[in-house]
């Protein structure tokens, strides 16, 4: 109830104000090949939205796009009803961006970087920078051509939430971090949502964007295919039916709404769309001994969206 | 490899990717080798033939000899003019010097791409993870080297012996591939070189920085000794000495091929030795993994792009206050050369131009073309903060594309300016310790003058950053190097005017022999930044984009 009664405030607030991020049939296309279709998104202020698609969905390509690195082929994306790629530096002023892979430069120390970053940035919270520091456990003194890839990725995770921007981009952020230090994340994202900053958070870790993100958005092939909270996701989506059958295993491939059927001894496994009754009419009287029925998790959720079809590769040459 | 692989299989694919290294090294050298062998044959051919139908008669000969042959300013240049009067003894002045830098450029950049390069990429972790061991990678690399070596060789070779049978040109075929092998001496030493410091520096900057160093040393060496100062022993005291040695057909001597062999081989060796000695990706040198922070630059894109470059820009400094004090302490016998042709003397002398103004007019030309490689060097470190991705981390805060670029045309040219400066005091200073009567005024103003050929250099290579960024450095070099090939190609025989006009350098009066051409200089400036505006104007309305 608690939770309902936060989200519909957080509406009424998203209506209010100017949305963090706003794209209005935001397309790219490099060369013939199409990265991002005509894609309308919004993250409301203060919102964790989270970013799934398999490699070369259009993920990087559309962030990249909100940063002004590259150049829209049609339509136009906002951060805070500011345009982005005619007004990158006010936008920017408001957002930190953490990138997926941190080439740095390889001869300044950790230190160096942080102020470096900093300075460019215009403003950090110092207190909470050494905070980071301390919390990701970085060596300062360090030279970033000495770090490990992980390490690297502490150091602009670090640069980004330091300078507490109302919205964090970030795309894969978590890349090379081990359990603890992505435990550290976690928290740094929970802190960031109490303050009322915004996430747009893209992973491959989908058990980070389950527990993380208030709404999450699916991409496939440049098209946002699916978004919703994880409630709204669910109901679209099938649910899992376990059964274990004392005698012979009745065949279920041919009951109305149900897929995806495995058939591991004297047990089945399979997917269930729409109303569970047809199932349950085929089931009664073939000895069911157990039946186990829960929701998907996100995992098996991507998995029913892209396990069955094959995905093409497409998005941005520069490793979308 | 899966564990089900037949008995056989291992063998197979052992013996296959235990030569890997030689053969993909081996395909990319050898492809790079036979192009440049092509290049240097033709070039060679332009030499000889244009001086066959140019220099005709005796007396023609007789007089260029009178005006180049004992030019102590000139030989400290290119080398001594050693029997210029024959077709064979022209080539190769005009030839030998100018290939043997090139070839070592070549080599330097071929040794540390493939070796360091490749290391720092981390592709030689693919495969070393398989039997290859470190030690055998360097020897195959080194194996893979001798191919592009002996490509170089045999293709510069057929195209000389090819040239020497022609009537005009006349060469044994024997002295031909004499000739061939000195002109394959300098890229072998300096390829080797490249390898070695690959074995001792973290990164191929660093790597090609140490062999370039030793490069500019050996021409440096090798200036002193043919400036007629009477250390000519010193020839024998650097690469680029041996290869004059050589002498080849004019009066070859093999015993030059020693030291030069010599070199090879001790260099070969030491790459394999510490290739075995060191970590994948780590250097023989020590290398500090951590230090205190040093903040003072770090406020902004221009003192972020200083603090980058501080090691490569000293260098640079330090060359061109080696070369300027040099090219000044030679001019007085420089000088004394050129004015001792009465009609040249009568020229100079209604111009008011003293004998050492008029060398270091002319010796003032290698300061145009290293502040050239320095206005290079410039544009590709700012393209490759783009390719590398660094530049994300900096424009996705809040510092617009203009403002990042322009501050770094607004350094590179600072720098410019800097080094156009430093070489005309430190000129001064050298022709002032040999009591040249050169004025400080007139050295400062020329040292200003060398700027702007590289000022346009450096704003053709801002526009091409902005149109068409994955071609940056290959445009911006290829404008320096057309424009030095054709100006040491037209310093003696007659090159049609339009093809002159092309090189940016030819653009600038040779101050302080010749008054400063101010409206040219003028010209070649707002060109440039006319240039440059309109590639910031391109970068800002592109996508960034990786290699």
């Amino acid at each position: 109830m608690g939770r309902f009664a936060q989200r519909s405030l957080l509406e009424r607030g998203r209506r209010l104000s100017t949305p963090a991020i706003r794209t209005f049939a935001l397309s790219k296309h490099f060369g013939a090949t199409q990265a991002l279709r005509d894609l309308d998104l919004e993250v409301g202020e203060g919102e964790v939205v989270g970013c799934l698609g398999p490699n070369g969905a259009g993920k990087t390509t559309l962030i990249r796009l909100l940063l002004g690195l590259l150049i829209p082929s049609g339509g136009r994306g906002e951060i805070f009803g500011l345009d982005c790629h005619r007004q990158t530096v006010e936008a920017h002023r408001r957002l930190a961006y953490v990138a997926g892979e941190a080439s740095l430069w390889p001869t300044l120390t950790v230190s160096e970087t942080l102020h470096l970053l900093g300075q460019v940035q215009g403003h950090v919270d110092p207190d909470y920078r050494d905070v980071l520091v301390e919390r990701f456990d970085l060596d300062v003194s360090k030279k970033v051509r000495a770090l490990s890839k992980g390490n690297r990725q502490k150091l602009i995770l670090v640069a980004a939430l330091m300078t507490r921007p109302d919205l964090l981009i970030l795309d894969e952020p978590t890349s090379g971090l081990d359990p603890l230090m992505e435990q550290a994340f976690r928290k740094c994202i929970g802190e960031a949502r109490e303050r009322g900053q915004s996430v747009l958070l893209s992973s491959h870790i989908l058990s980070e964007v389950e527990v993380l993100c208030d709404r999450i958005g699916i991409l496939r092939e440049g098209v946002l295919v699916e978004i919703g909270t994880m409630a709204q996701m669910r109901h679209l989506s099938a649910f899992l039916v376990e059964a274990t059958f004392d005698g012979a295993v009745p065949d279920l491939s041919q009951v109305p709404g149900v897929s995806m059927v495995e058939v591991l001894g004297a047990a089945v496994k399979c997917q269930v769309r729409g109303s569970v009754e047809p199932l349950l009419r085929a089931l009664a009287g073939s000895g069911v001994r157990e039946l186990l029925s829960r929701e998907p998790s996100l995992e098996e959720l991507f998995l029913a969206h892209y396990g069955a079809a094959p995905t093409r590769e497409i998005g941005s040459p520069d490793g979308g | 490899m899966g564990a089900d692989v037949r008995p056989e299989a291992p063998f197979t694919a052992g013996a296959w990717s235990s030569t890997v290294v030689a053969r993909i090294t081996g395909r990319k050298v050898v492809r790079s080798a036979v192009g440049w062998g092509a290049v240097f044959g033709v070039y060679v051919a332009t030499q000889s033939l244009t001086y066959a139908t140019s220099y005709k008669s005796i007396a023609a000969r007789r007089l260029l000899v009178k005006e180049f042959g004992s030019n102590a300013g000139i030989s400290a240049l290119v080398g001594p003019a050693f029997r210029i009067d024959t077709v064979a003894g022209f080539t190769v002045w005009k030839c030998l010097t100018v290939l043997t830098i090139t070839g070592a450029v070549w080599g330097i950049l071929i040794g540390t791409r493939l070796l360091r390069g490749e290391e720092e990429a981390g592709r030689w972790e693919l495969l070393l993870a398989g039997r290859t061991t470190r030690r055998g990678a360097a020897l195959q690399a080194l194996v893979a080297y001798a191919a592009g070596l002996v490509a170089l060789f045999v293709t510069t070779g057929l195209l000389i012996v090819a040239l020497g049978r022609t009537s005009k040109v006349d060469v044994a075929a024997g002295g031909a591939l004499f000739f061939a092998v000195a002109i394959v001496a300098g890229p072998s030493m300096f390829l080797v070189a490249g390898a070695l410091t690959s074995q001792l520096a973290s990164t191929r900057r660093q790597a090609a920085g140490a062999a370039s160093a030793f490069l500019g040393a050996s021409y440096a060496i090798r200036m002193v000794a043919d400036s007629d100062t009477g250390l000519g022993w010193l020839r024998w005291a650097t690469p680029l000495g041996w290869v004059e040695e050589m002498k080849p057909l004019t009066a070859p001597n093999p015993l030059a091929l020693v030291p030069i062999t010599a070199l090879v081989v001790v260099a070969g060796l030491l790459t394999v030795y510490l290739a075995g000695r060191r970590d994948l990706g780590a250097s023989t040198l020590p290398d500090h993994s951590s230090s205190r922070p040093h903040l003072g630059l770090l406020s902004g894109p221009a003192g972020l792009a200083l603090r980058l470059m501080r090691p490569t820009l000293l260098g640079w400094a330090a060359s061109i206050v080696a070369y300027g004090l040099l090219l000044g302490s030679i001019a007085k016998a420089g000088g004394q050369a050129i004015t001792s042709s009465p009609s040249l003397r009568l020229v100079f002398e209604r111009l008011g131009v003293s004998g050492a103004e008029a060398y270091l007019g002319v010796a003032l030309l290698i300061m145009a073309v290293v502040l050239g490689f320095v206005a290079a060097g410039q544009v590709t470190a700012a393209r490759s903060e783009e390719s590398t991705g660094r530049l994300e981390h900096l424009l996705a805060r809040p510092l617009s594309r203009v403002s990042w670029l322009g501050r770094r045309i607004v350094v590179a040219a600072g720098v410019l300016v800097a080094g156009g400066l430093l070489a005309g005091l430190s000129t001064w200073v050298g022709a002032a310790s040999d009591h040249a009567g050169v004025d400080i005024t007139t050295m400062l103003q020329a040292g200003l003058n060398v700027v702007p050929p590289s000022v346009l250099i450096l704003g053709i290579g801002v526009l091409v950053v902005g149109a068409r960024p994955r071609m940056s450095a290959a445009v911006t070099y290829a404008v320096l190097v057309w424009s030095l090939l054709v100006e040491i190609t037209s310093g003696v025989v007659g090159v049609n005017h339009w093809i002159i006009d092309t090189s940016v350098f030819h653009q600038m009066a040779a101050a302080p022999s010749a008054p400063i051409d101010w409206t040219s200089n003028t010209v070649m400036v707002v060109v440039g930044a006319l240039a440059a505006l309109a590639g910031v104007a391109a970068f800002r309305r592109r996508d960034l984009q990786g290699e």
